[in-house]
C-alpha cells in the first residue's frame, strides 16, 4: 500500500491524527446524545399521550349521555401533530380535527406505531375506559418527535463544523511549533558543508530527539576517524612509496645500461626484485595500520596464546633457519587473553619479524608465554645489537627506524603493534634481554581470563 | 665528474651509485647527514646528491650549515617530500635543484651536469677550447671536427681542466676530482694521462705550471 507523499510529512500526520480524533469523538458524544435525548424524548412523549388519553377517559366517562360526535376544534399550530378519537361502545363520539372515523390503531391498548392512509407515521396510545365501553386513541405524529432529535443534534453537531477548521488551524499551528527543533536540526544540516564531520550542536534538544543527535553525532564521529585514517594512509603511502620505487626504477635503469657487465645485470635485477617485494610489504603494513587505526578499541574473543605463538613461529621458522638462526618457544602455562585471533596473529609476526630481521646470522629468538602475577605476558627476546634508551623511546613512531640497519624495514611495524595491543587491551613494554643481550619485548595482559589446558 | 651521494635507503643508494657510475660519474655515497656535510664541505665534488630525511642531521640542516660556510658545491636534493613549502624551503636554503622521487637517471646525469655547468658560468653543455670541442653528456671528444678517443680516466681530466679553464689545479686537486674511493691512484697516474691527452689532441692544450699544477688556457669564444 502506498501512502501518499503528505502523509509522508510529519506534520501533516499529526494534523491529521488529532483532527481525525477530534472528529471520532465528537461524533461518538453526538451518538450518545442522541440515543439519550430520544430515549427521555420517547418517555416524556408518551407520558404526555397516556396522560392526554387518560383525560379523555375521564371526560367520555362524564358526558357520555350525550353521545353524539363531537369534533375538537384546532386551537395551536402544533395542534395537528396531535390527534385523537374517542369510541363509545363503537361509536366514534369525539375526534379532533384531524383524525379519522376509523380507529387509528389495531391495538386496544398500550402504545403501538402505525402509518396511516396518507403514509404519515404517528405513535398511538390507546386505552380502554373501566367499563370497556369507552375506547381512547392518542396519536402524535413521529415527525416531530425526530423533528426535536435533530434539532438536538443539530446544536450538538454544528459547533463542531465551525469547530474543526479552527481546531485545525490551531493544530497546525501547534503541530508546527511542536516540531521545531526538527526543523531546527534539518536546518541545521543542510546548511553544511558536504566534508563537514563535526558534530551537530543544537540549544534545547527535546528529550525525544537527544539519541537522534547522538546516533547522528556518533556517526560523523566515525566517519571522521575513516576519512583520517584514509587521508593518512593516501599521504603515507604516496610519501613512502617514493623512495621503494625510486629503488626499483634506479635499478631497473642499471640492469638496462649494464651492457656487457652479466654480474651488474643480475646485481640489479635481484635489486630490483627485492625492491618489489619491499614496496609489497610496505603496502600491506599500511593497510594494516589503516584499518586498525579505523577499527574501534575494545576487545572480543579469548585467543589462546600459546596455540597462536606455535603457528606463528612455525610460519617464520623456515626463514629463520635459511639464516642460521635459532627460534625457540616456550610455553610455560596456557593463557587465553582477550583480543582477535587475526589481530594478535598480525602483533606476534610483527614482534618475532622484528626480531629475526634486525638480528645478525646465527643469532637466536626466544618466544616464551607465561603467566607471572596473575598477568599473561608474551615476550619476544633475541640475542641482537639491542637498542638504546632513546631509540626505544622513539619506536612506534610512524616510519621511524632505528638508523644504522641495511635490512629494508617499513618503520610501521611498531605503530601496528603498539595499535594491536591498544584494541586488545595489552600493554608492550621494550627492555634489554638479560638472557640473550638484545632486545626484549613484553605483552602484558591485565586481566587474564586463565585457564587449566 | 666526481659526485658526493647521500642517501640512506640501501637499495636506492646502490642502484643509484652504479647507474651514475654507468654515466660516467665519479661517485662516492654516504649515509648519513654528518657524513655529508664533511665530505661536500672538502670541497673535492663537482657537485652533491643530498637526500632530506638522513639518520643524525637531517639534509636541510646539512644545505643550511653548508651554504653558511661559504660552501659553493652545487646541491641536488633528491627527497621523498613532495610538498610546494618543502621545495621552497629547500631551495631558499641553497639547494640548485629539487628532484622529487623517483627520478629517471638519465634525467638525474642531466641535471647534475647542468648544475656543474652553470657553478662554472658556462651557457652550453660542450666545452670548447681551439679545435678541441667536448661534450659530456655524450663523453666525446673531437679535434677541429674529428672524434677522438679517449679512455674515461683522459676524458675526466680533460673535462675537468676545461671546465676549470683558466685556473690551475694541483695534481691532488685532480687527483681528488677524478677518483672515487676504493681507487688506487697511482703516484704518476696524472702525469701519465696529460702526456696521452697532449699526444692525442694538441702538444699545447694543457699548459704546465711547473711546482704548481696544470692548466687549459681560456680562449676567446669563436662564434
Amino acid at each position: 500500500m502506498r501512502l501518499q507523499s503528505s502523509f509522508n510529512s510529519l506534520q501533516a500526520r499529526l494534523l491529521v491524527l488529532v483532527l481525525g480524533v477530534a472528529a471520532i469523538v465528537w461524533l461518538a458524544a453526538a451518538a450518545l446524545i442522541w440515543r439519550d435525548v430520544r430515549h427521555e424524548l420517547d418517555e416524556l412523549l408518551d407520558g404526555h399521550l397516556a396522560q392526554a388519553a387518560a383525560l379523555l377517559v375521564v371526560q367520555q366517562a362524564a358526558h357520555h349521555e350525550d353521545d353524539k360526535m363531537a369534533d375538537a376544534p384546532s386551537l395551536h399550530k402544533y395542534a395537528p401533530r396531535v390527534i385523537f378519537q374517542v369510541f363509545h361502545e363503537g361509536q366514534l363520539v369525539q375526534r379532533s380535527a384531524q383524525a379519522g372515523a376509523t380507529p387509528m390503531s389495531e391495538t386496544g391498548r398500550g402504545f403501538s406505531t402505525v402509518r396511516l392512509a396518507d403514509g404519515s407515521e404517528w405513535r398511538v396510545f390507546a386505552t380502554q375506559g373501566a367499563e370497556r365501553d369507552v375506547q381512547v386513541y392518542v396519536g402524535e405524529q413521529t415527525d416531530s418527535r425526530s423533528a426535536i432529535l435533530r434539532a438536538v443534534l443539530r446544536s450538538v453537531l454544528l459547533p463542531l463544523l465551525v469547530a474543526l477548521p479552527l481546531l485545525a488551524l490551531a493544530g497546525w499551528w501547534a503541530v508546527l511549533r511542536g516540531l521545531l527543533p526538527l526543523r531546527h536540526l534539518s536546518e541545521a544540516l543542510a546548511q553544511r558543508r558536504p566534508e563537514a564531520l563535526e558534530p551537530v550542536v543544537l540549544q534545547d534538544v527535546p528529550a525525544e530527539m537527544q539519541p537522534l543527535v547522538q546516533a547522528l553525532n556518533g556517526l560523523f564521529g566515525r566517519m571522521e576517524r575513516l576519512l583520517e585514517s584514509e587521508r593518512r594512509f593516501t599521504a603515507d603511502a604516496a610519501h613512502e612509496l617514493r623512495t621503494p620505487i625510486a629503488a626499483i626504477r634506479a635499478q631497473a635503469q642499471v640492469a638496462l645500461g649494464a651492457g656487457a657487465d652479466e654480474a651488474q645485470r643480475q646485481h640489479a635485477l635481484q635489486a630490483t626484485l627485492a625492491g618489489c617485494d619491499r614496496a609489497t610489504h610496505l603496502v600491506e603494513q599500511l593497510l594494516t595500520l589503516a584499518r586498525l587505526e579505523a577499527a574501534p578499541a575494545g576487545a572480543n574473543d579469548g585467543v589462546d596464546l600459546g596455540g597462536l605463538a606455535r603457528r606463528v613461529l612455525a610460519e617464520l621458522a623456515p626463514g629463520a633457519l635459511l639464516r642460521h638462526q635459532q627460534l625457540e618457544l616456550d610455553v610455560a602455562a596456557s593463557c587465553r587473553v582477550t583480543g582477535n585471533d587475526m589481530l594478535l596473529g598480525v602483533l606476534l609476526r610483527n614482534l618475532v619479524d622484528n626480531a629475526l630481521r634486525y638480528s645478525p646470522d646465527g643469532a637466536s629468538v626466544q618466544v616464551s608465554v607465561a603467566l607471572e602475577a596473575g598477568q599473561a605476558v608474551l615476550r619476544v627476546e633475541d640475542s641482537g645489537a639491542g637498542m638504546t634508551a632513546q631509540e626505544m623511546a622513539r619506536l612506534g613512531e610512524r616510519f621511524y627506524r632505528v638508523p644504522g640497519h641495511a635490512q629494508p624495514g617499513s618503520g610501521l611495524g611498531w605503530s601496528i603493534v603498539r595499535r594491536i595491543a591498544q584494541v586488545c587491551g595489552a600493554q608492550v613494554q621494550t627492555a634489554s634481554s638479560e638472557r640473550l643481550g638484545g632486545l626484549a619485548v613484553s605483552v602484558h595482559w591485565p586481566a587474564p581470563d586463565q585457564r587449566a589446558a | 665528474m666526481r659526485i658526493l651521494l647521500a642517501e640512506d635507503d640501501p637499495m636506492l643508494g646502490d642502484g643509484l651509485r652504479a647507474g651514475l657510475r654507468q654515466l660516467g660519474f665519479q661517485v662516492d655515497w654516504v649515509r648519513d647527514g654528518e657524513a655529508a656535510e664533511r665530505e661536500l664541505a672538502s670541497e673535492v665534488y663537482a657537485a652533491g646528491v643530498l637526500d632530506l630525511g638522513l639518520p643524525r642531521k637531517d639534509g636541510m640542516d646539512v644545505l643550511q650549515a653548508l651554504r653558511a660556510r661559504r660552501i659553493t658545491t652545487p646541491v641536488l636534493v633528491l627527497t621523498a617530500r613532495d610538498a610546494v613549502p618543502d621545495r621552497i624551503r629547500g631551495l631558499d636554503l641553497g639547494a640548485d635543484d629539487y628532484v622529487v622521487k623517483p627520478v629517471d637517471l638519465h634525467e638525474l646525469g642531466a641535471r647534475l651536469r647542468s648544475l656543474v655547468r652553470r657553478a662554472h658560468g658556462q651557457m652550453q653543455d660542450s666545452l670548447r677550447c681551439g679545435g678541441v670541442l667536448l661534450a659530456p653528456a655524450a663523453r666525446q671528444v673531437s679535434l677541429n671536427g674529428e672524434a677522438v678517443a679517449l679512455s674515461t680516466r683522459e676524458f675526466d681530466l680533460l673535462h675537468t681542466l676545461m671546465r676549470n679553464a683558466g685556473r690551475v689545479l694541483s695534481r691532488e686537486q685532480l687527483e681528488e676530482q677524478l677518483y672515487s674511493w676504493g681507487h688506487e691512484v697511482e703516484s704518476n697516474a696524472i702525469e701519465v694521462h696529460i702526456h696521452h691527452l697532449r699526444r692525442k689532441l694538441q702538444p699545447d692544450l694543457i699548459q704546465t705550471v711547473r711546482g704548481v699544477g696544470y692548466t687549459v688556457l681560456r680562449t676567446p669564444e669563436t662564434a
